[in-house]
């Protein structure tokens, strides 16, 4: 595997992400709402309940309510590759530029890396800016008002290091397999957000049920998602073979 | 250059190309005839190592056609222009030649070179930094030639290159095709274009999942019996026409205002006994032409024998 044949891949897809508002819009919009947002719904819910709380009491509700909206970027981060990953395979069909790209001398692999790539740089990127701007403006409150910086804290740290990228590998994995299906990008996000549904509901129900420390739920939904990666790897290297998209692909 | 041998190609019970041997040499323009579905766009996507073949061997310089280590080396060294152009329309021209340069590891100072030369060439040097979105058809289709010899590769395939283009423009990619001739690289073209074909290409061959017929497009034009002779007289009489028929090698004759028509199995040797006949039975002869069928002909006899077969 020659990454640097990925990254050229990568980073032409990347050039036209740029060039299109609507990727561009959606990748901004839903990370910067939820950084904003999620803080915004902390605070106001933490100052409701100030006058009847303890400092200390305080500072554990507010953690508790910071634990759950962390575990939404995870969700973002499955989210966003339903956008982009979709035009990134979706779109080279579209555009029939499958052929003359498959004709240069890159193999099936370096090809899938790189278009993955492309799909997962801009969404964990995103991810981490709207969860910086959460940190930021939680930060900034919890100083002001409680004397103490409520993050970053370790679960925050392995769901942002590890359950973040992981899911959304996950996802843009999914979203390739997702592509050779369809000739449509609608169909294929709308598809991809069916596929990533069971993400969603272990995040929210693992969350919300606290059956395990939150440390070590983040630890085991790791492991979780990095099997499921590694299976949907496979799966998605089966769907990206040169044999099979000239002559499979729809 | 190019040799397959027993080429074939089996989609489930579907054959698609069955048994395709054929040569082409190193400078030489091969040009693939057949109706939709001939196999055509399979044999190309076989040779550029794009799906594998079924059985049979093919060859591209000295790479087998069969491992990931030679499909590499001959993807390398081909450049392919597909049917469809699938260039990136949200990128300027620029950026998509140099998009494929790199993939096809130019270096960067011969890569910014060959752009210029070639866009220089089709003229849209000056338009290098436009979205390819906002070009005409053949312009698009211009780019994608570009593309296929930006890394200068020993071998071309060109599928359909005029396909849906105005005449125009089908005219631009064809005296681009002639300039490439000269440059003797090894093209091989698929096409419906049979005047093209005949003007372009030294070899034809003709393929209807078979490959029917291989050879120049001249020797294409001479191989089918509808060869005539036919001989332009001063005045048609009757002395002529019965010395006509008297000769053993005349098969058939019509006439037409003051032209004899004539079936011959052998033109070149009969000619002359027939121009003396003619004379000798007070006939004042004042042309002798040859009534030669067009490549159409051919392509047209062959691919109805083909489908009766």
């Amino acid at each position: 595997m020659r990454f640097w044949k990925s990254w050229i891949v990568a980073t032409k897809d990347l050039s036209m992400f740029k060039k299109n508002k609507y990727i561009l819009y959606s990748l901004i919009a839903l990370p910067f709402l939820m950084g904003l947002l999620l803080p915004a719904i902390t605070i106001f819910s933490l100052q409701a309940e100030a006058s009847s709380l303890t400092e200390a009491q305080l500072i554990e509700t507010a953690t508790v309510l910071i634990d759950l909206f962390t575990t939404y970027f995870v969700i973002i981060a499955a989210v966003l590759p339903t956008i982009i990953a979709s035009y990134s395979f979706v779109g080279e069909k579209l555009e029939k530029s499958l052929e003359p790209l498959l004709a240069t001398p890159t193999t099936d692999g370096e090809l899938l890396f790189g278009k993955s790539l492309a799909a997962f740089i801009p969404c964990v990127g995103a991810t981490y800016i709207g969860a910086l701007i959460f940190v930021i403006t939680i930060d900034a409150w919890s100083t002001i008002n409680l004397g103490v910086f409520l993050l970053p804290n370790l679960y925050w740290a392995i769901v942002m290091g590890v359950v973040t990228p992981l899911a959304c590998v996950l996802s843009v994995e999914a979203n390739v397999i997702i592509s050779s299906r369809v000739n449509d990008i609608r169909a294929a996000q709308q598809l991809g957000a069916f596929v990533i549904l069971p993400i969603i509901l272990v995040m929210v129900f693992a969350s919300t049920v606290q059956t395990f420390p939150l440390v070590t739920l983040a630890l085991i939904l790791s492991g979780g998602l990095a099997l499921a990666d590694i299976a949907m790897f496979y799966l998605s290297k089966a769907t990206f073979q040169r044999e099979e998209i000239l002559t499979k692909w729809k | 250059m190019i040799e397959t041998e027993n080429l074939t190609r089996k989609f489930g019970s579907l054959t698609a190309v069955e048994n395709v041997t054929l040569k082409v040499d190193e400078g030489e323009v091969f040009g693939f005839l057949g109706p939709n579905a001939a196999g055509k766009t399979t044999t190309v996507r076989m040779l550029c190592c794009l799906i594998s073949k079924t059985s049979g061997k093919a060859r591209i310089g000295d790479f087998e056609v069969d491992s990931e280590e030679d499909c590499l080396a001959i993807r390398k060294m081909v450049g392919l222009l597909p049917e469809n152009v699938g260039l990136y329309d949200s990128l300027s021209a620029y950026r998509n030649l140099d998009f494929y340069g790199r993939l096809y590891e130019v270096p960067i100072q011969k890569r910014q070179e060959n752009i210029e030369r070639l866009l220089k060439l089709l003229d849209i040097w000056e338009r290098r930094d436009d979205a390819v979105g906002t070009f005409s058809k053949g312009t698009k289709q211009k780019i994608a030639i570009a593309r296929a010899l930006i890394h200068d590769p020993k071998v071309l395939f060109l599928d359909e290159p005029t396909a849906n283009l105005d005449p125009e423009a089908a005219k631009t990619v064809r005296d681009f095709i002639l300039e490439l001739k000269k440059e003797k690289r090894t093209i091989f073209m698929n096409t419906h274009n049979l005047d093209e074909a005949g003007r372009i290409c030294d070899r034809i061959g003709i393929l209807k999942t078979r490959l029917i017929a291989v050879d120049s497009p001249e020797n294409l034009e001479r191989s089918t019996s509808n060869r005539k002779t036919i001989v332009h007289l001063e005045s048609l009489s009757d002395a002529v026409l019965a010395a006509v028929k008297k000769l053993s090698v005349v098969k058939n004759v019509r006439t037409s205002e003051n032209k004899l028509i004539l079936d011959m199995d052998n033109l070149k040797k009969d000619n002359p006994e027939l121009v003396r006949a003619i004379v000798k039975a007070g006939g004042n002869v004042q042309f002798v032409t040859e009534l030669r069928s067009s490549l159409e002909d051919v392509y047209l006899k062959l691919i109805r024998e083909a489908g009766a077969q």
